[in-house]
């Protein structure tokens, strides 16, 4: 049930907020709604905004999910240590879109994949005129560690106590005991256009975001 | 002064002018000595670990059977017939065919599951240092090492190490149940169990030296298949693991269950599964001997 996999994605990390002027709802793009909560979680979700109604009533908590960056949002603007150390402020990139992408942490085999997909596109990524971010919690030096050892020629940022991953509300995955992993393409004015979600398939973030700067 | 010194000897090809009887305690022995030094004598101590450096050969006594192992073999089919007989006794005196035999059917599909899950995490976590299992997680870093060994492997050896386990689960469950469909769960579930091993080693097997039944089982799907479980012996080593009957492997790799349970007690308790590091020398199957020995 779509309903049941919504609120088995969004963990409490995800809280309602009085000044959202609208709901977002939760659907899913290229597989079939699912019958068992557990696909759903795994297999990619993008979310997007829609006025229409739809089976899943707008007024259930169970069938709305409420992220603190929507899409259509200005992103937060969040100061983080990267790889070699130094402060990087994600108003330094306004002006040209940008991949921030939140990954669970270095040196795990899906985020392992997940960078070194991006670091293969990542002329196609320069070529659409964007930037790559990758955020976990980890430190400098393991993000150095990390870069060095995958060549990985964009910019990790450090968000040591996951507090960035929670103002974005990053959602968990299995009930909490996972941090999610999900992709947010900004534009150039740092506004969200496309948010996206997927833990176990990884190399994906990069297909769907490449896809949708070309299409911009 | 304590000084540790410690020899390895490297791994080199059988060469015919060592005779036989030497060969084993000559290559297959690591040596650690560990000296403390007074002014005037050193007392030495000498530590010999019984760690494999080559493969063991086919007389190796490593692989063959012992009156221990097979008592445990006796032992662990005792409590398995006796779950079976209770079984089709207890079904036939209560007219019950179906029960049984369906219960029996779940307990063949559970132990294809529990082998894969046992097998993950003996793969992956602990060292023969780990309470209980070490020796079993050393005997499994040694199977990837030299995958074909357990071909050499005499029967009773073999399975010896699930017939303790079998025994010492199905005793008291022998003893405490008597509802044949229980016992038609126990029975396969457990006989499932402790033939695993000799499934596996039918799964490292060549087709043209296994009983035609059991190839025809492979083929099926009854059994795990040779190709099924050679996915399992290739890097990173993070696949195939079930060994009953295989058919739960399909399941567990796409449904990335594993890679779900290792990221969970990696964050949960900081623990890394080996599988995700690369393979070391003690782990990666050693090609040219594998290649030399192969039958």
């Amino acid at each position: 049930m779509a309903s049941s996999s919504s609120f088995f994605t969004f963990s409490s990390q995800t809280t309602l907020h009085s000044h959202l002027h609208r709901n977002t709802f939760l659907t899913k793009t290229q597989f079939p709604v699912p019958t068992k909560s557990s696909e759903s979680n795994f297999f990619g979700l993008r979310l997007s905004p829609s006025t229409s109604r739809s089976p899943l009533s707008p007024c259930s908590f169970k069938s709305s999910i409420f992220a603190k960056v929507n899409k259509g949002q200005s992103a937060p603007d969040f100061t983080l240590k990267d790889q070699n150390g130094k402060p990087v402020s994600l108003k330094k990139y306004k002006g040209k879109p940008v991949v921030v992408y939140f990954y669970p942490a270095d040196e795990t085999p899906g985020c392992t994949k997940q960078a070194c997909a991006f670091r293969d596109s990542y002329e196609k990524f320069k070529k659409a005129g964007a930037e790559v971010i990758g955020i976990s919690g980890d430190d400098s030096a393991s993000h150095k560690a990390f870069a060095s050892k995958y060549k990985l020629p964009y910019t990790l940022l450090s968000d040591e106590g996951n507090r960035v991953r929670k103002d974005w509300g990053v959602p968990g995955d299995l009930f909490g005991a996972l941090p999610g992993r999900q992709t947010y393409v900004l534009d150039k004015n740092g506004v969200v256009q496309l948010i996206y979600n997927n833990q176990f398939q990884p190399e994906k973030h990069i297909d769907e975001t490449l896809k949708f700067l070309k299409a911009a | 002064m304590a000084v540790s010194l410690q020899t390895k000897y490297p791994l080199r090809p059988i060469t015919n002018n060592i005779p036989s009887t030497h060969r084993y305690s000559l290559l297959h022995v690591r040596v650690t000595c560990s000296a403390t030094t007074t002014r005037n004598k050193p007392q030495a101590k000498l530590v010999v670990e019984n760690r494999f450096m080559s493969p063991p050969l086919s007389n190796d006594p490593s692989l063959q059977s012992t009156w221990t192992h097979r008592l445990w073999v006796a032992a662990g089919c005792t409590t398995f017939f006796a779950s079976l007989s209770k079984s089709i006794i207890g079904g036939v005196g209560s007219h019950l065919w179906l029960e049984p035999a369906l219960a029996g059917y779940a307990g063949y599909i559970l132990a294809d599951l529990g082998s894969g899950v046992y097998h993950w995490a003996i793969d992956n976590y602990g060292d023969e240092s780990t309470p209980i299992v070490g020796t079993q997680i050393e005997a499994f870093q040694g199977h990837h090492k030299w995958p074909w060994t357990i071909t050499r492997r005499q029967f009773a050896n073999n399975l010896h190490a699930l017939a303790r386990v079998i025994t010492f689960t199905v005793l008291p469950l022998d003893l405490a149940f008597n509802d044949p469909v229980v016992h038609g769960f126990v029975s396969t579930f457990a006989f499932c169990i402790m033939f695993s091993q000799q499934f596996h080693a039918w799964a490292h097997g060549t087709k043209s030296k296994l009983p035609p039944l059991v190839v025809a089982l492979q083929d099926m799907g009854v059994l795990v298949s040779r190709r099924e479980h050679a996915e399992h012996h290739r890097a990173p080593y993070n696949n195939n693991y079930c060994i009953v009957s295989g058919a739960w492997n399909k399941v567990l790799d796409e449904s990335k269950v594993f890679e779900a349970l290792e990221m969970v007690l990696y964050f949960k308790l900081g623990v890394r599964p080996r599988s995700w590091s690369e393979p070391n020398s003690e782990w990666t199957e050693e090609k040219d001997i594998s290649n030399n020995h192969k039958v």
